[in-house]
């Protein structure tokens, strides 16, 4: 007993008391852990394979949004395989810079992921990506799409639906009631811009901002037109300069002109107001991608002409969307399944037919698509089917090219030294 | 040998302490350890190691080559972050000279605008229902803030170009994001002057009820003009609360991002025209150029560090007139005199 003042010391007795429940509790909740784990949990757990994409939405409340869209894809492939999947919507924006360093630990966050064509031919080049070829083929799709993902000889990723993005697109009642119509000649292009512009008071070109994206868009329309397939790919692979008096000319001829005489709006944010401006009438003519047609209310009364008066092997840009599986995803076999799958006619089908987007894959029937997006597939005909120019080349690139074109808008005076200085970066791209 | 004799005395020990001491000597340091052992692996992990990599980074190529300084050769001579151009031809005028600006325009507004607040609101009734509400700028996240000046400055649907558009000022009433590469600079300057415009005020509002009121009563008796108490008392009594607001607020010019990259792009808008150092860093990241990135970081350390050293030499030491008066004090005390006490410095403020 301790006497009164002393500090309590606790007798041995109790000490060693403690000691034992608590040694016996581990040894009985371990016990109790081994038996319950070998008693209910499952013996071969079904494995979801993990996916990032691009689409978001809420694709119950609205199955017309981009996941509402591509969910019934991957149901589909759960329904035919048993293989359950996550699906986890990120921007390849936020992606491009954390994914390397998660490659680089060894690590990554899904089994099949979504990126642009350069960025997984340069990730495939640091080792992270794994080889397709084998699991997927150019037999299986339309000539040449896969191509942004091959390098020497072998195949990177694979390709989904896209979009085209195929001139300017207006509003066919609108245009009817003021007796325009889509112009031939670029000469008639011309005096069509100047009639929209006196007839409304605005100008009659809506140039879209987003990031930039929508302005090189444009640019690459005017190149693919005036310069033809080959220009765009000889800049795509950057064996011709920006500042090529052939290249000059294009600009300095056709798309400055349309700059000066004040035909383009400022950029504007593409979706809205952008789009809203420009189905009213305010701004009537936009150049968009074909993913236009599930953002307007009436697709149907929707018409969309190319530049007019170009040269004779002219191109159209196909957008497609590119997946990739990561070396260091936990599920490769199941991965490798999904892609084949992704890659195939039956899913790209399935995806074709809810709208706003084109196969890249081979026999997928024309009666797949809604009537817009079969005119659009209908585009494609007779033209050099090309990759997105700044997709291809990819960042830094991208970026000086986006804002370099915003300064355009801006000041078209400055056109050489904006040449120039996309040229710099195109020089400078690693 | 016998100490009698004259021998060597035998050399003094030390007292050889106990087996009792050492324990406890240990046990005291195990403690001290424990106490200070998690901090110091934190700080090694999360400060020292990132910062010592960070440097490092920037004198290495992508091979880990020892490059010398050729990134920040690189870095700073390269048009991204100086553009001399723009003395001629307007923006973009680079990355520093972006943040330079800045600085030169946000740091007076929101300072000589929190003060003016700070002292109209001083004794006005339902001041703090004021206060909260433009203090709630400064609360909010700064990407919200660029998202929302995006909205204000973009036409047709933005307030700016619509209330331009309204008073006839049409060469206003444009896209200011996109139609004029100056018009985007000025109009994110703008939009941050009123999201820390709070900030300033709410300091100010601290530091004006800490004079006493018997220096504005003395003074008015004594005939003194309003102009005159401001500046001969209360700007000169608030120049501690100033100096805060001006290093805080510098510093915070300095690691500008959310709000550009909200309201613009990575690129900073048109041309880079709204362009600032770190997200030319967060460029570099984005492409895994860690090496150039790391040589944006260390110049912005740089920049941060000169101008935090000076508020931190003014909060640590007195003031330099309390220096001089001590020193004045302390010598006369030392003339003539070897007594220890005639050198300690007296601590009173009396003369």
């Amino acid at each position: 007993m301790s006497s009164g003042g002393a500090d309590y010391v606790p007798s041995k007795t109790s000490g060693r008391l403690i000691a034992i429940i608590v040694a016996l509790l581990i040894v009985t909740n371990v016990i109790t852990a081994v038996g319950v784990y070998y008693a209910a949990a499952p013996k071969a757990a079904v494995v979801p394979v993990q996916v990032i994409g691009p689409w978001a939405g809420d694709a119950i409340k609205n199955p017309s949004s981009e996941w509402g869209k591509f969910k019934p894809v991957l149901d589909k492939f759960t329904n035919d395989t048993g293989i359950p999947y996550v699906y986890t919507p990120t921007r390849q924006e936020d992606l491009s810079p954390t994914l390397p360093i998660a490659f680089q630990a060894g690590q990554s966050p899904a089994d099949l992921i979504f990126m642009p064509s350069a960025t997984i031919k340069q990730w495939a080049a640091k080792n992270w990506v794994t080889d397709l070829t084998g699991t997927i083929g150019p037999s299986s799709y339309q000539a040449g799409a896969l191509d942004p993902l091959t390098a020497s000889g072998h195949i990177w990723g694979g390709a989904y639906t896209g979009k085209v993005k195929p001139g300017f697109w207006y509003n066919t009642t609108f245009f009817q009631a003021n007796s325009w119509s889509a112009p031939t000649t670029w000469q008639g292009f011309f005096s069509l811009l100047g009639s929209i512009k006196n007839s409304t008071g605005n100008p009659p070109l809506m140039a879209g901002d987003g990031v930039g994206w929508p302005l090189s868009d444009v640019v690459e329309h005017f190149i693919e037109t005036y310069g033809g397939a080959s220009m765009h790919k000889a800049l795509a692979n950057r064996s011709l300069s920006w500042t090529d008096p052939s290249v000059k000319s294009i600009f300095q001829n056709y798309l400055v002109p349309t700059l000066t005489n004040g035909f383009w709006t400022a950029p504007t944010t593409w979706d809205n107001p952008g789009v809203t401006l420009w189905w009213d009438g305010t701004n009537p003519l936009y150049f968009m991608g074909s993913w236009i047609t599930g953002m307007v209310p009436n697709p149907s009364a929707l018409g969309v002409f190319p530049l007019p008066g170009g040269v004779a092997n002219q191109g159209i840009v196909f957008a497609a969307d590119y997946f990739f599986v990561p070396k260091f995803g936990a599920h490769q076999d199941l991965a490798k399944r999904l892609a084949q799958y992704l890659a195939s006619e039956p899913a790209q089908e399935l995806q074709v037919k809810q709208g706003g987007h084109v196969a890249t894959a081979a026999n997928v029937p024309t009666t797949a698509y809604p009537t817009v997006d079969r005119n659009v597939a209908n585009l494609l005909s007779g033209k050099t089917v090309l990759s997105d120019l700044d997709d291809t080349i990819g960042n830094p690139f991208q970026g000086v090219f986006w804002s370099q074109l915003q300064s355009l808008w801006a000041n078209p005076g400055t056109w050489q030294t904006v040449l120039t200085n996309i040229q710099t970066a195109a020089a400078n791209q690693p | 040998m016998n100490r009698r004799e004259g021998g060597p005395r035998p050399r003094l020990l030390p007292s050889i302490p106990g087996a009792g001491w050492i324990l406890r000597r240990l046990r005291s340091q195990a403690t001290f350890v424990a106490f200070i052992l998690p901090a110091t692996i934190f700080l090694i992990v999360l400060v020292i190691y990132p910062v010592v990599a960070t440097l490092t980074l920037g004198f290495v190529g992508a091979d880990g080559q020892f490059t010398g300084l050729d990134n920040f050769a690189t870095v700073i001579g390269s048009k991204q972050t100086v553009n001399a151009d723009c003395l001629q031809t307007g923006p973009p005028c680079g990355t520093l000279i972006n943040n330079l600006i800045w600085i030169g325009l946000h740091l007076p507004l929101t300072m000589f605008m929190g003060l003016f607040l700070a002292m109209l609101l001083q004794r006005v009734r339902g001041a703090a229902i004021v206060k909260s509400m433009i203090f709630l700028g400064m609360v909010t996240p700064l990407i919200v803030i660029g998202t929302v000046l995006k909205f204000i400055l973009e036409a047709p649907i933005g307030l700016v170009p619509a209330f331009f558009g309204s008073i006839g000022i049409k060469g206003l009433a444009v896209n200011w994001l996109t139609s004029n590469p100056s018009t985007l600079l000025f109009g994110l300057i703008m939009g941050t002057v009123w999201s820390w415009t709070g900030f300033s005020m709410i300091v100010y509002s601290a530091g004006l009820t800490t004079i006493p009121k018997d220096y504005f009563e003395a003074a008015r008796v004594d005939g003194a003009s309003e102009w005159q108490v401001f500046r001969k008392i209360t700007w000169p009594l608030l120049k501690p609360v100033t100096l805060v607001i001006v290093t805080m607020t510098v510093l915070w010019e300095l690691k500008l991002f959310d709000i550009v990259i909200g309201a613009t792009n990575q690129q900073g808008g048109l041309g880079g025209a709204a362009d600032v150092l770190a997200l030319q860093m967060y460029r570099f990241f984005y492409v895994q150029d860690y090496n150039h990135a790391a040589v944006v970081a260390t110049l912005l350390t740089i920049f941060t560090f000169v101008v935090s050293i000076s508020l931190f030499r003014e909060l640590l030491n007195l003031p330099r007139h309390k220096r001089r008066l001590l020193r004045a004090r302390a010598k006369p005390a030392e003339v003539g005199t070897d007594s220890p006490q005639a050198t300690i410095a007296p601590t009173g403020d009396s003369p």
